[in-house]
């Protein structure tokens, strides 16, 4: 299982080396882009479900974190956070733009060099796991992708929602039961 | 197929131990099998995305770096550096004090400076006439050559001569300027200050027409009354501001154009009458008309004189102009520099002054302010608004 993605636990350490550098200055900016470009990626293509797009939110959002990096204020927030923060508010934008409904690129499928470690079971969770995913709202998708992906903390979470941090947790508690339940029931069904 | 244990069973509203047990999952923390399924779940979700297309990375990559490069020349200020150097200029309380306590002091010394005297009025009762139709008029009306150059100039001093304050002489007009001027000067000094006053309207090429010098115990007051060249006016006003703290100071200016051409009227009519009566002396023939002629002649002869002496008069009055000076004694009035007292008068004067500005400065700055935050917040909310309504689009 751990083989499939890189090890969630070294991903949450490194996470954590960029989270409190003591300002953004642009060594951090680079360093900072390496270690979150691929998770802001990741949450705006699972978010809005098209690659042009999220790549343009993936770039709108480093280029307003470094507009606004003087701005910056630690004490609210790691520049993780922020980027997230700054990556929801583009997401959401790009898809009012576009009026559309996020459209269904999410795969299950691995990457190539893994296909030998990954076994079918991983595979048909995955793809219960994606289902499950796309049968939640829009708005308890996010919660789940930014937690996810961002690896924010509840308070984080809650500065980038705009809301309280009860109302991130009851958020989230909510988002991530449904998911299970929706998992729960996609596996009951296959198997009968 | 093996069904995922997912932790956290309840359905009720989430408990404290639940986010922490799952933030310490996430974090590694937890060895339990709820940890593990968390993170197999966080694993699964971040699998499901594509990754990145390489060469949009490779181009982001670089467009930061470049960013990078850019933002710190060689030989250039950082961000930190310039932000350092900035630093002062962030609105801080402090500077915001000393910013608004210099804008303060800027403006009560501009208020109360001493070169705008606080009642500073023109007065002007100009009469409208025919500037060309007089000068037509008056040419060959003067029949003598001896009246000419009497009246030419006092017309020429008084349309020449320059008005302090704004009250501007029309060329070829005849006027008549006068003004009035209060000093302050302390009780004791009320009579040299009157005497500089007289002094220095003689040095103008004046004279003092009357003065009264009032000096009691600790009060004074002396009133002048000067006659002043009219082109000399404006010097002299601004010399005798040099005397004393003016007080109050008027000009007035008045038109006397019409008075003008009827006393030069007058003349012209008896300087050819005369001319007449000569012309026809010369033709007479009997005794009794000579002798009616020559009686004739010596009452015209009145008349010009009295005409002439009523136009010499009405230049007279265009030429000079008289000066009302007013010296009144006062026991605050500094004349001689620098006194403690008058020192705590003005720093108090100048605090009001402050509050006031400060006071109609926050009148206008803060309801503009609350204005401003008001609508960003709307914006803001408006925004949030729009945002969050896409994720509950159907």
């Amino acid at each position: 299982m751990s083989a499939l993605v890189p090890s969630s636990d070294e991903h949450a350490s490194q996470a954590i080396t960029v989270s409190r550098p003591r300002r953004l200055d642009d060594v951090t900016f680079a360093e900072l882009f390496r270690e979150c470009g691929a998770d802001v990626h990741a949450y705006a293509i699972s978010l809005l479900g098209n690659s042009s797009a999220a790549e343009d939110v993936t770039a709108l959002a480093f280029e307003r974190l470094y507009k606004s990096r003087s701005r910056l204020d630690h004490d609210r927030g790691t520049p993780r956070a922020w980027l997230f923060a700054i990556a929801r508010n583009a997401a959401l934008d790009e898809l009012r733009r576009r009026r559309r409904q996020p459209q269904g690129e999410l795969s299950a499928d691995l990457p190539g060099e893994e296909d030998s470690e990954a076994t079918l079971e991983h595979i048909a969770r995955r793809a219960t796991v994606r289902d499950a995913l796309a049968a939640l709202s829009l708005r308890e998708r996010e919660v789940v992708l930014l937690k996810f992906h961002g690896q924010l903390s509840n308070s984080e979470l809650a500065r980038a929602l705009g809301i309280s941090e009860s109302n991130a947790g009851t958020r989230l508690h909510r988002a991530l039961t449904r998911l299970r339940e929706q998992c729960a029931q996609l596996d009951r069904e296959e198997v009968a | 197929m093996k069904v995922i244990p997912f932790p956290g069973g309840s359905d009720t509203g989430p408990e404290e131990s639940w986010l922490a047990e799952l933030e310490a999952a996430l974090n590694g923390d937890g060895k339990s099998a709820s940890a593990d399924s968390w993170r197999e779940l966080r694993a699964d979700v971040r699998a499901l995305a594509p990754p990145m297309d390489p060469e949009f990375e490779r181009q982001l990559r670089e467009r930061i770096a470049e960013r990078g490069a850019r933002s710190i020349p060689k030989g250039a200020r950082s961000p930190k550096q310039s932000q350092r150097r900035l630093a002062w200029l962030r609105p801080t309380p402090p500077t915001l004090a000393v910013l608004s306590v210099a804008f303060a002091v800027i403006a009560a010394v501009l208020i109360t400076a001493p070169w705008r005297p606080a009642g500073h009025t023109v007065e002007s009762s100009a009469k409208s006439s025919s500037i060309s139709a007089r000068a037509d008029h008056l040419g060959p009306a003067f029949g003598p050559a001896e009246s000419a150059p009497v009246a030419g100039a006092s017309a020429a001093n008084a349309a020449n001569a320059p008005v302090a304050g704004g009250a501007v002489s029309a060329p070829g007009r005849v006027q008549q300027l006068g003004a009035s001027i209060t000093l302050t000067a302390t009780p004791s000094n009320v009579q040299e200050t009157a005497d500089r006053v007289g002094r220095l309207a003689v040095s103008d090429g004046g004279f003092v027409q009357s003065s009264h010098v009032n000096v009691g115990q600790g009060t004074g007051e002396a009133n002048l009354t000067l006659s002043l060249p009219s082109a000399k006016l404006s010097g002299a006003l601004a010399a005798l501001g040099r005397l004393a703290p003016v007080r109050d100071e008027s000009q007035s200016l008045q038109d006397i154009t019409n008075t003008y051409d009827a006393a030069a009227q007058r003349l012209a009519d008896a300087t050819a009458e005369r001319q007449a009566l000569l012309h026809a002396l010369s033709q007479a023939s009997t005794e009794g008309q000579i002798d009616s002629l020559r009686e004739r002649l010596s009452q015209n002869r009145s008349r010009i004189a009295q005409a002439r002496s009523a136009l010499q008069a009405v230049s007279q009055h265009a030429s000079t102009a008289e000066v009302e000076v007013t010296v009144v004694g006062d026991a605050h009035a500094g004349s001689e520099g620098l006194t403690l007292h008058r020192g705590l008068h003005d720093a108090g004067r100048v605090l009001v002054v402050t509050l006031v500005v400060l006071l109609i400065a926050a009148a206008v700055l803060v309801p503009l302010a609350l204005l401003l935050l008001a609508l960003l917040t709307a914006r803001r909310a408006w925004l949030r608004h729009r945002r969050e309504r896409v994720l509950d689009a159907p």
